[in-house]
């Protein structure tokens, strides 16, 4: 039997990190843009972008497996996933988005691409505080 | 017109995005039935006895000791009246156990007999 609540505790910690990561470099990067490294920064927040969003897709189907597909619920399990499912699809969206786009976006277009990363972040975050609840009262990894 | 190369990108993104969505609820749905057909088939509760009360034969088998016999806690278990926590909720406690506190009880009951002492506990409330 496979253990998804382990799984599902070691996934989903991948696209937390990364998509937090990629949100702190491109605002580094768009901050401090006339730092050498900053055309670095924006390059490396793109490969984090696109793991956080191939990596969250293991973090869902994990996490379908241990609920056995239970979306929503109540309490800190329903909260947490009020919280995933918009932060997967942004996630998501960002990604293709940013992998279609490159380099080549506008002015408004990276304010807005910003934005959304803090949302995003957001949403992950708070997802993950939720999850974390529900481990520390018992209904998650032992 | 030429539509820009960011809005076309954008129309692509939110498209795939609620692809990807739809086809993991579908997914998750088909899946859950699943689970339940094979619960269900596998399961110590028979058929016609109602959730409630197998969850209650299962309730003094296996909890009462500790939650004491009217769930209303023991000298080193809680209470489980009144629990503020969602059924799948406490389906996931009673399958994996709490560190140092509680064991598992995936091996003794399945998803349906997990179901009918969740069943049972909600009757608590």
């Amino acid at each position: 039997m496979i253990p998804w609540d382990k799984l599902h505790g070691a996934m989903t910690h991948f696209p937390i990190a990364l998509l937090l990561f990629s949100t702190a470099c491109d605002f580094i990067s768009v901050t401090f843009k006339k730092l050498g490294f900053a055309r670095e920064l924006r390059i490396v927040s793109f490969y984090a972008l696109a793991a956080a969003a191939v990596a969250s897709l293991g973090a869902v189907v994990s996490g379908i497996a241990l609920t056995n597909g239970d979306l929503w619920g109540r309490g800190n399990f329903g909260w947490h996933h009020r919280f995933v499912w918009p932060a997967f699809a942004l996630l998501i969206a960002l990604a293709v988005w940013r992998v279609l786009v490159r380099d080549t976006m506008s002015r408004t277009g990276l304010y807005l691409y910003l934005t959304l990363m803090l949302l995003a972040s957001g949403l992950v975050a708070a997802a993950g505080y939720f999850g974390g609840e529900l481990l520390l009262s018992g209904g998650g990894a032992p | 017109m030429k539509i820009p190369l960011e809005v076309k990108s954008a129309v692509a993104a939110i498209g795939t995005s609620v692809f990807i969505l739809v086809a993991t609820f579908t997914a998750a749905g088909f899946y859950r039935s699943q689970v339940a057909g094979q619960a269900q088939a596998g399961s110590q509760a028979p058929a016609g006895e109602n959730l409630a009360a197998a969850g209650r034969r299962f309730f003094f088998q296996s909890c009462a000791h500790c939650h004491g016999q009217d769930a209303d806690g023991g000298e080193d278990a809680p209470s489980l009246r009144k629990l503020q926590i969602s059924g799948t909720h406490m389906a996931l406690v009673i399958q994996s156990g709490i560190k140092d506190e509680m064991p598992s009880f995936a091996k003794k009951y399945n998803q349906h007999d997990t179901a009918a002492l969740v069943a049972y506990l909600q009757t608590l409330h």
